[in-house]
């Protein structure tokens, strides 16, 4: 009980700075990053989403290495869980119990629908809310809802993982080729001069590629969540 | 107001912490600390109000959007890890039949 | 040709990663050597990039895709980043030459060990504070998996002590980078720097300062924060370990000196004293867990502790002296602390017991292995000759002049002392009969270790002036410090001989101490608290 108490008076007091130092912010916050973006976002990387062109294009690295950190946690997750990776995919939701004929009818209905929008939201990135990270997460759902469908769909982790690895590996790849064209590593290899359409070709590969790899990392955590339910 | 509603978040998920007994509601504070963090900075990046940062049609005044690219990482990372602490939940509970912490760091040896 | 040479820091990252899932993809027997040539690679693009940097010394800023250093991610080399650059390469190398031999056929764990070093050497690099984020909480996902890597019910306990608690750490640092970026609109390093010494006297930049040095010393395990240490030493291999000792807790702590010298130097916000303080106390705990241990690994992980605690004595007085006593003395514990883990592990593997009083006779049995225990445990306990010794002379500058601070480290000595006498009990005593693994690698990479740290020892004034340019002036073969050091032996004996081995209570309360998850936190919330005190009253 003393604890709890003294716990809340401390977090209370902590609670006091934080307020502080918020009120301190909102009278000198910056506002150079918002202006810089606002006027060169779309000039320099062709996106008219400018979230799109932060993370394809001025920080790329960052989502470089966002996609390393799911494919670690993948492969730690699978390595922790541990079934042999040849084995097929889980059927725990047979075993458990039988899905609502309603609901697989309706999943039915959704599951095309779901994947087209995951699509759209992937490749339609740059021009519209979106991108690869979260359109792969649609995808994932899309190809989640599908388990509860066909339990009988087998995917192989092992397959999955190999695929993700190899996208990693092409992501990093296609990063890496401004290089050869501007002599400087993960930018848009077009030269700044060339036009929003030639812009476009680079910032649909990358996040169609990162779309996909998330889209199997998270279908990977998942599949090797379902084989430890049973 | 509300980036101090988000600081609540925050404290809540730390007083979580400091008090809860079992692993995977510790887990969970750890999600609620970040998810708090994530409300925390998309809110300082709105101080002043504006459109999202798309630029077609006429745009006058845009959010930072620096903010919503970070967090997109924050994101991801939060999702990782944890999908790495509840695989790690599931298999103490195999190994050791409970997921309290007390029962958990007492046997050790 | 400039232009490329320039760009090797993106290369020390990704060669090693682009080989680990090289490795991982192709699950051939020959795969796993690829990783030796990762090694060389990697060596030669270091050694490459340092004759570059030698033409044309100083500040090296390397941003990605041709942005302005406000906007773009940006890599940054100096003398120190060089010097941590080169510490992971050969720590690794040497690592992975001890556990080649029985991880020769496990793909995974060469993907998860070289994915690290990648990590590893690009938090090193990395000029960007969101940027540094990401590979934190990288090694954090890295490190748990090699922590449970066994799989077995501790070992699952230990992983998510250790991720919980430092993704919390991670998230409280990464909540300073939020309010860094909303006052100055920038996460650059090196521009926030200026942008703070002109206009960093504000209650948000002061918050955000604390926020992220507390974060960050979760992982840099401190005094009341350091419980996820022993746990994660208790089950992790030795070679683990080593790693997790000798580099990983290094990283928080190079980390933590970008932050003090770097970004919030010009602020002065005058955190010394509190720093040399939470140092000590470090210090002391840790050193007294040591005592009463009986698990080899055990007393070696408290070690670490109280080590870190004597870097942080170091590392909290800024450009003096003792600051780069602390900045040497993180060198010198990676390459003493790993000789150490390596070598007990090889003990424990051949006699299967991890109990100090259970090995015997390691001095006849192992006599490679034994002798180069002797350098490390002579190093770590401050033996002129060797390593050890320049540091903690040089942090010695510390406490000069203040008796009570002279007093505590003097105790601090002691302590250390009396549990590596508790430790050379595996020395001792007749031969064992035991069937011996002949496995030349490893005898190579602890005798690589050895030869470094007498090295270090010798030749510190070298050494010294390439990396930091300063001189030291200690004359090494003076003879009072022998004496000293031989009265620290005496006291050390006498004190384990008489009060240490009988195991009075205080002794096993201490040792059967644990924190548990929610006390760990608890403690967080009060050094956070602390903290904020210090630097605002």
């Amino acid at each position: 009980m003393i604890r709890r108490v003294s716990l809340v008076v401390m977090l209370v007091i902590i609670f006091g700075f934080f307020v502080f130092s918020i009120l301190d912010l909102e009278a000198f916050f910056s506002t150079f990053g918002k202006d810089y973006f606002f006027e060169n976002g779309l000039s320099e990387t062709g996106s008219v989403n400018l979230v799109t062109g932060i993370y394809l294009d001025y920080r790329l690295f960052d989502s470089l290495f966002e996609a390393g950190l799911l494919i670690a946690a993948v492969s730690g997750v699978t390595w922790i869980s541990q079934h042999e990776i040849t084995e097929k995919n889980a059927t725990f939701m047979l075993d458990r119990q039988s899905t609502p004929t309603l609901f697989v009818t309706f999943s039915r209905l959704v599951y095309p629908f779901m994947l087209m929008f995951g699509i759209y939201v992937i490749l339609f990135g740059h021009v519209s809310p979106g991108g690869g990270f979260q359109g792969g997460a649609i995808v994932a759902t899309a190809i989640l809802i599908l388990y509860y469908i066909d339990v009988q769909k087998a995917t192989s982790i092992d397959k999955i993982l190999t695929i993700e690895k190899i996208l990693f590996l092409t992501i990093i790849g296609v990063g890496s080729i401004s290089f050869f064209t501007k002599g400087t590593f993960f930018t848009n290899p077009f030269d700044l001069s060339a036009s929003e359409q030639v812009k476009a070709i680079y910032l649909i590969t990358l996040n169609a590629l990162i779309g996909i790899k998330v889209a199997l990392g998270l279908v990977a955590i998942f599949t090797a969540f379902l084989k430890e339910g049973r | 107001m509300s980036p101090i509603l988000t600081i609540i978040v925050i404290l809540v998920g730390l007083y979580g912490l400091a008090t809860s007994k079992n692993i995977i509601k510790s887990v969970f504070c750890v999600t609620i600390i970040e998810s708090g963090l994530i409300l925390l900075f998309l809110n300082l990046g709105n101080l002043e109000g504006g459109s999202i940062p798309i630029l077609s049609g006429l745009v006058e005044n845009i959010v930072d959007p620096i903010p919503q690219a970070l967090m997109i990482t924050t994101i991801v990372i939060g999702s990782t890890i944890t999908a790495l602490a509840l695989m790690l939940c599931i298999k103490i509970f195999h190994h050791f039949g409970s997921i309290e912490w007390k029962e958990v760091l007492g046997r050790e040896e | 040709m400039n232009d490329f040479l320039a760009q090797i820091p993106i290369f020390l990252v990704f060669i090693p990663v682009v080989f680990s899932i090289i490795i991982y993809l192709f699950k051939a027997k020959w795969t796993t050597y690829l990783s030796f040539v990762s090694q060389v690679l990697l060596l030669i693009a270091f050694f490459a990039y340092l004759s570059f940097w030698r033409l044309h010394p100083g500040d090296h800023l390397l941003v990605f895709g041709g942005w302005s250093e406000r906007i773009g991610i940006s890599f940054f080399h100096d003398g120190l980043s060089l010097t941590f650059s080169f510490l992971a390469i050969f720590i690794f190398s040497v690592i992975l030459m001890y556990l080649f031999k029985f991880r020769r056929k496990d793909h995974k764990f060469f993907f998860f060990f070289l994915f690290l070093e990648g990590i590893f050497l690009g938090m090193i690099q990395t000029n960007d504070l969101f940027n540094m984020f990401v590979f934190l909480e990288l090694t954090t996902v890295l490190v748990t998996v090699l922590i449970s890597y066994q799989k077995s019910g501790p070992s699952f306990q230990a992983g998510i002590y250790y991720l919980l608690l430092n993704t919390v750490g991670a998230l409280f640092f990464l909540i300073g980078i939020v309010f860094l970026y909303n006052v100055f609109g920038t996460i650059n390093i090196r521009v926030l720097q200026e942008l703070i010494g002109t206009q960093g006297d504000r209650t948000v930049v002061k918050f955000a300062y604390v926020i992220m040095m507390s974060g960050i010393s979760v992982k840099a395990a401190l005094f009341p924060l350091f419980t996820w240490l022993p746990k994660a030493h208790g089950v992790a291999q030795s070679g683990i370990s080593a790693l997790l000792s000798g580099l990983v807790v290094k990283g928080a702590l190079y980390v933590l000196i970008r932050m003090e010298r770097f970004l919030f130097v010009e602020a002065g916000f005058h955190m010394n004293e509190l720093f040399f303080w939470i140092g000590v106390v470090t210090a002391i705990v840790g050193v007294t867990f040591a005592i009463s241990q009986k698990d080899m690994k055990q007393i070696l992980a408290y070690h670490t502790v109280s080590q870190v605690g004597i870097m942080m004595m170091g590392i909290s007085q800024i450009g003096l002296t003792p600051f780069y006593g602390g900045v040497l003395h993180i060198i010198n514990h990676a390459l003493f602390k790993s000789l150490l883990f390596l070598g007990a592990g090889i003990l424990i593997k051949h006699y299967q017991t991890k109990k100090v009083y259970e090995i015997k006779g390691a001095l006849k049995t192992f006599p490679i292995v034994a002798v180069m225990l002797i350098i490390a445990m002579l190093s770590i306990s401050g033996a002129p000759l060797f390593n050890g010794f320049v540091s903690k002379s040089m942090i010695k500058y510390a406490v000069k002049g203040n008796f009570i601070k002279e007093a505590l480290f003097f105790l601090i000595n002691l302590g250390t002392v009396t549990s590596f006498i508790k430790f050379s009990s595996v020395l001792f005593g007749p031969k064992a009969i035991l069937v011996k693994e002949k496995n030349p690698l490893q005898i190579i990479s602890i005798i690589v270790l050895g030869l470094s740290c007498l090295g270090i020892g010798l030749f510190y004034q070298v050494i010294a002036s390439s990396i930091f340019g300063i001189t030291i002036s200690t004359n090494l073969w003076e003879i009072s410090h022998f004496l000293d050091y031989g009265l620290f032996l005496v006291i050390g004996f006498l004190f384990y001989r008489f009060v240490v081995k009988k195991d009075y209570l205080p002794f096993q309360k201490i040792r059967h101490f644990k924190l548990t998850f929610e006390s760990a936190n608890y403690m967080f919330v009060v050094y956070l608290l602390v903290v904020l005190g210090v630097v605002f009253l």
